[in-house]
């Protein structure tokens, strides 16, 4: 009740100060000449990298046959889709003119001209309308045997609602070889979409010639950061979930372990992926680079940078690399720290080198206003809402997948 | 309307074994329904339900692309618009839409197939019953063609069918 309260006031606020944005205009937010991407950019970077939580972990372990994933994959599911839907709003709130937005849809305007679809925001729009478009299927497609027996017993508007949502469901084998079959090919659509949506984010950068964004690894390494940051949503989802709906019984120890070796496995993919990055800039030593560089490392966005390594690296690896540490507890502080280290990664890519830009212009800074830090937490309200509202109508485990099958039983 | 015969199994083994002797004794795969909590999964030849799932999703994933990659070459000549130094159309440019839109037809065509293959969208016989599962068993739902019930009861019976109840009429 506590937690609805605050998800409802802070999600409040969030619209207000939006309402305000669209009033005033966009000089209500900190971004200002050199710099016109801000922390909705980083919003957005960050929200589409949550997106890989579920459908990326669940088809992979769905692929490769991983029996411990059972409890998990729903979870992780339904991150994806409400952290593509939250994602998917800040290029409209950073447009300004949010009533604008269709102009990306492909229609010819007023002058017959039609949207340029060699531009990476078109190329945005298409992977992120394919990526919700799956996402949703593949969280919908194993829900329909679960709301079915939800139908059987319920209170009657939301036996309306199940039955609707099972389109029928008898549970026979037609059924059973068609979902089957439906979620294999799925999930190998899904992966597929998935690694390209975050590539497709980092070329929203990449294909700029901008210092310190114009790279061939922007792709993978946006990827990784995804998976990366995806893994840490998922593991502190489940652990609020296990506490708060006492879920002990499902999400047990051994799943926290699971997920907790691969975050440190990613956090260290991560760190090479960093390390990388930097290094070749370094030693290239081309000079509108390492003002870039300088401004990250060493000068004002250095408190950023550092927090960042501190987070991403240094947290996962002690936390969760020495054995007697890792616990459900601290798997989940090591989490909190790298969506904190995660966010920030994000900012530094995108801010510090449009405040040094490759241009003959003059360098600047750029501080968010209180303006956009209302519209950042309300999205993370937002989530908050969506999740508890989720949970409370459908299973967060997919029961039909998590019973034990009275043949492997015996 | 048809009779339906109705048999719970508690082992799969057994229904697996009724299946195979009804289908020896001539009863088609399509009038014969297993209805379960999990997924049924018998071997090979027993209940096979042939599926063209996987070829209908790469024919939605060319379709989509082929039909987003004209789209794009025909909207760009249409209102020819120089940017960036870019070629009117090229498939580097547009190779990103193009994978994605073939992506979405793969999406799309294996949801659609999904729902017409597993019977849920499609026009199916209301009358045919739907057998209420027991945790932890299965029924086999036999539709029955023949004017005497009686020979396939005893296949049921034989196999080890728990109970069996007969609905509709001959």
């Amino acid at each position: 009740m506590v937690a609805t309260a605050i998800a409802f006031v802070v999600g409040a606020a969030g619209l207000a100060a939006w309402g305000l944005q669209l009033h005033s205009g966009m000089g209500v937010t900190g971004l200002q000449r050199p710099v016109f991407w801000g922390i909705y950019i980083v919003d957005f970077v960050f929200w589409i990298g949550i997106s890989h939580a579920g459908t990326l972990i669940s088809a992979i372990l769905r692929l490769t046959g991983a029996s411990w994933r059972k409890p998990v994959t729903r979870a992780a599911e339904a991150i994806t889709v409400f952290a593509l839907m939250i994602g998917g709003m800040f290029p409209i709130i950073h447009l300004g003119r949010a009533w604008r937005f269709y102009w990306l849809l492909p229609y010819p305007n007023s002058r017959l001209l039609w949207p340029n679809f060699r531009s990476p925001l078109l190329w945005d729009l298409t992977a992120i309308v394919t990526y919700v478009t799956g996402s949703v299927i593949y969280l919908y497609l194993p829900l329909i045997p679960d709301v079915a027996q939800l139908g059987e017993h319920n209170t009657p508007w939301r036996q309306k609602l199940y039955r609707l949502l099972s389109l029928g469901w008898t549970g026979s084998d037609r059924e059973w070889h068609a979902l089957e079959r439906a979620m294999k090919l799925m999930a190998c659509i899904i992966l597929a979409v998935a690694v390209s949506v975050h590539t497709v984010v980092a070329w929203d950068f990449a294909m700029a010639i901008a210092p310190m964004w114009h790279s061939t690894i922007f792709g993978p390494y946006f990827v990784t950061g995804a998976i990366f940051s995806g893994i840490a949503a998922l593991v502190l989802v489940m652990a609020i979930l296990r506490q708060v709906l006492h879920l002990q019984v499902y999400l047990t120890k051994h799943h926290f372990d699971r997920l907790a070796k691969l975050l440190l496995l990613m956090s260290l993919l991560w760190c090479y992926f960093t390390l990388a990055e930097n290094l070749t800039v370094w030693y290239g030593n081309d000079p509108k680079e390492m003002a870039v560089f300088g401004a990250r490392t060493r000068a004002h966005y250095a408190p950023y940078f550092w927090s960042m390594m501190f987070l991403n690296f240094v947290v996962p690896f002690v936390l969760l690399g020495i054995r007697r540490l890792r616990t459900i507890a601290t798997a989940a502080v090591a989490s909190v720290a790298v969506l904190i280290g995660m966010w920030l990664e994000r900012f530094i890519i995108v801010v510090p080198t449009l405040a040094n830009p490759r241009l003959p212009a003059p360098s600047g800074f750029y501080t968010p206003t209180w303006v956009e830090a209302a519209i950042t937490a309300a999205t993370f309200a937002a989530m908050a809402m969506l999740y508890m509202i989720f949970a409370k109508l459908f299973p967060i485990i997919a029961v039909w997948e998590f019973k034990p099958h009275p043949q492997e039983e015996d | 309307m048809s009779l339906y015969l109705i048999a719970e199994f508690r082992e799969k083994e057994r229904a697996a074994a009724a299946i195979r002797s009804l289908r020896a004794g001539g009863i088609a795969p399509a009038d014969l329904d297993v209805f379960s909590e999990e997924p049924a999964e018998f071997p090979r030849g027993v209940l096979d339900r042939p599926s063209r799932m996987s070829l209908v999703a790469v024919t939605g994933a060319i379709l989509f692309g082929t039909l987003a990659t004209a789209f794009i070459w025909w909207t760009q000549h249409d209102y020819r618009l120089v940017t960036g130094g870019m070629p009117i159309f090229s498939l580097w440019a547009t190779g990103v839409i193009t994978f994605e839109m073939t992506m979405l037809g793969a999406i799309v065509s294996t949801f659609g197939w999904f729902l017409w293959e597993s019977g849920l969208a499609r026009r199916r016989d209301r009358s045919a019953p739907v057998p209420p599962i027991e945790p932890g068993s299965m029924c086999l739902r036999v539709r029955c063609r023949a004017a005497d019930p009686n020979p396939t009861i005893e296949v049921l019976r034989h196999a080890g069918a728990s109970d069996i109840q007969s609905r509709g009429e001959a």
